[in-house]
């Protein structure tokens, strides 16, 4: 099968979806001729025009808004931008109240099929206002549903449903990731949202990890497989909907779990994980549920220490390692 | 609507040591950004840098000789222009990129922003542009507080000022009446976008303070004397307690938003020109020699200690150690 990038899958997803259904309408900062600041809407400007596909000015609140605005109407289906995640902070009470709420507070009489992309992760020494993972801060957010996916495959595919559903979504993408290749069938596809995918079977542990944090896990889970030891490695691909099934049928075979993410471990997606874990499958459990995330303090600039805040391989098996004294 | 700002500049109204500080300054700025941009091809410092080269007449004539320490600046995220006018030293801004011990953080790193020298009134700046426009108002309204005549003097791009907190800051500014100088530097792009595919404006950004009520005006950027002149008349306004200014401050980038740019939304043609005519060090040079206030060699002179002030510092920021890890669970509270 072709290998594409992050990028082009969701180039082939935006361009896709804006081909089939005309009220889309994708816009941010330097998403038009630029083709955007990740370059993930190149020539979308020039197929789709100006009214389409528009420059904003930076103001991110108004961005978001508007596409509140747009959605409610029912004649439009937006598809705006933040050039970083980070930035949701400023646009917090129109994602939080606005496009989480409306529709549950006027009684259910409106829509909201916006779907908000945000690049998010540490990526080389860009701080700590352009390096976040905000994620788990929408997880009690309600009337919010959150996609993070890891492969180029995923990307595409909940990316289409992403557009297509007509509740809001905030979709993260891992600037680290945008450059990965993966394969990705030429046919189309969409990938339903509340479906976790298992990226590699074991019985003795289960890792749940979400975007670069996946494939750490990957890694992690080959150096182990060599010493005999079998782990699963699942990916939610959505924190909300969250597909508990799946989590749970592995914790009831390996009764381990290792939780992976690159949020703050403290309140992040993992903490509300291992809670639903404990809730539902306490006596499938044989040893604690173990999290690895970035410390609790802010993202430094430095790239010396930028590597202290990723999870990496090591403190995977590590953590794997521990779990298997039990 | 705004007028633009002008007026009839003497240099025999300056001393000798005023004009070679402006030139001097300029020159600190640009050797710094090219020894930046060295440092970063050599692999030694990483992450976005914004070069500032083009628009240190902005920065050197509306900071030296108008504000003292204690007054307040919010510089913004292109170049190192405004820090360095501000006298923070290069050795600490150069530990900041490098990530030494030797930056104002203590070895977290910054880029351009997040550098601090609260002792000479440099608060910080936010990754998010036009964050400092509300932040301002604060410093401002704390003067008037404590009555002192400390201003703050708050730097932005044309494309910060299209943030929604540029109104909430002048709103503020305007009905306090606090001590606040903007200076709007248009460079006339925001990455790709050209100002006038995104501001709706009368003509000028500036005219947007009128409906505040705000003293505006806008101004070359590049000519260091005019604005030193029209900044000094702000800090005076501002000191009499007669409230804000807001000054839009005309200048171009000569490089990319960020180094790696292709920079090919510009046409050459007009980027080629404010090299070649509106250049502020080059400007002021030229006029500087053709009324013989410094010949060829002072300058040269000048320009080489410099180059040795410039080395010294890179060799302070790299010799100095990188932190330990743990640094980064240092100072989160007071
Ligand atoms: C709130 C916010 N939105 C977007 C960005 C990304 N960004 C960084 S610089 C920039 C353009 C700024 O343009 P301008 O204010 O004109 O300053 P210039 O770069 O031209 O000096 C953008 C969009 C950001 N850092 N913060
Ligand atoms: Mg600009």
């Amino acid at each position: 099968m072709r290998k594409i990038t992050m990028r082009t899958a969701l180039m082939e997803a935006l361009n896709e979806e804006m081909e089939r259904d005309e009220t889309t309408v994708l816009f941010g900062e330097d998403v038009g001729k630029f083709g955007g600041i990740n370059a993930v809407t190149k020539g979308l400007y020039e197929k789709f025009g100006g009214t389409r596909v528009f420059d904003t000015p930076i103001a991110e609140p108004t961005i978001v808004a508007a596409a509140v605005g747009m959605a409610i109407t029912g004649n439009a289906r937006p598809i705006p931008e933040l050039q970083f995640g980070d930035f949701v902070g400023i646009a917090f009470d129109e994602v939080f109240n606005k496009m989480g709420k409306w529709r549950f507070m006027h009684g259910g009489q409106m829509e909201m099929p916006v779907t908000l992309r945000l690049p998010i992760g540490i990526a080389g020494g860009a701080g700590p206002e352009h390096s976040q993972s905000p994620q788990a801060l929408f997880m009690h957010g309600p009337g919010l549903q959150i996609v993070i996916p890891s492969t180029p495959y995923d990307a595409k595919g909940l990316l289409k449903t992403a557009i297509r559903d007509n509740n809001a979504v905030l979709f993260f993408e891992h600037k680290v990731l945008y450059d990965m290749k993966g394969e990705v069938p030429e046919d189309e596809y969409l990938i339903p949202f509340g479906k976790a995918d298992i990226k590699k079977e074991g019985d003795d542990v289960t890792i749940i990890a979400t975007a670069l944090q996946v494939h750490t896990a990957l890694d992690a889970a080959e150096e182990l497989s060599a010493k005999g030891v079998e782990v699963e490695v699942i990916d939610p691909r959505t924190l909300a909907p969250l597909d508990m099934e799946t989590i749970l049928q592995s914790v009831k075979k390996t009764g381990r779990v290792l939780i992976v993410h690159e949020e703050p471990k403290t309140g992040g997606s993992g903490a509300e994980i291992a809670a639903q874990i404990q809730e539902q499958a306490l006596f499938d459990l044989s040893a604690p549920i173990k999290r690895l995330g970035s410390p609790d303090v802010p993202i430094a600039q430095s790239i010396y220490l930028e590597p202290f805040y990723t999870p990496s391989k090591e403190q995977i098996v590590q953590a794997v390692d521990e779990l298997m004294e039990y | 609507m705004a007028k633009t700002y002008e007026k009839d500049i003497k240099l025999n109204d300056y001393s000798k040591e005023v004009l070679t500080d402006f030139y001097k300054t300029m020159a600190k700025i640009r050797k710094f950004d090219e020894n930046l941009i060295r440092l970063m091809q050599e692999g030694k410092v990483s992450g976005f840098y914004h070069s500032g080269i083009g628009s240190e007449g902005l920065s050197a004539g509306s900071i030296r000789q108008n504000l003292r320490d204690e007054d307040y600046i919010f510089y913004n995220h292109r170049g190192c222009n405004q820090k360095i006018a501000k006298g923070v030293p290069l050795s600490k801004i150069y530990g900041d990129f490098l990530g030494t011990i030797e930056g104002t953080t203590r070895g977290l790193g910054a880029g351009i922003v997040h550098s601090a020298d609260p002792a000479r009134g440099v608060l910080g700046q936010a990754g998010t542009i036009g964050s400092q426009l509300g932040i301002s108002v604060g410093t401002a309204y704390t003067s008037k507080l404590t009555g002192t005549d400390q201003v703050t003097v708050v730097y932005f791009g044309d494309g910060a000022a299209s943030r929604e907190m540029l109104h909430g800051s002048l709103n503020w500014a305007g009905l306090y009446k606090l001590p606040v100088i903007y200076i709007c530097e248009n460079n006339e792009y925001a990455i790709s976008c050209h100002v006038s595919e995104t501001h709706a404006v009368k003509e000028n950004i500036a005219d947007w303070a009128e409906g505040y009520g705000i003293p505006n005006c806008v101004v070359d950027g590049n000519d260091v004397l005019l604005m030193h002149e029209v900044v000094k008349e702000a800090v005076e306004r501002a000191k009499r307690g007669e409230g804000p200014t807001f000054i839009e401050a005309q200048t171009f980038r000569h490089r990319g938003h960020f180094e790696g740019d292709p920079y090919d939304y510009v046409d050459v043609e007009v980027l080629q020109g404010w090299k070649d005519k509106k250049d502020p060090i080059k400007n002021f040079a030229a006029k500087l020699m053709l009324e013989k206030i410094v010949s060829e060699e002072d300058l040269e002179s000048i320009n080489a200690e410099i180059d040795s002030e410039i080395a010294e510092a890179i060799e302070k920021a790299e010799s100095a150690p990188l932190p330990d890890p743990k640094r980064i669970y240092e100072g989160l509270f007071a």
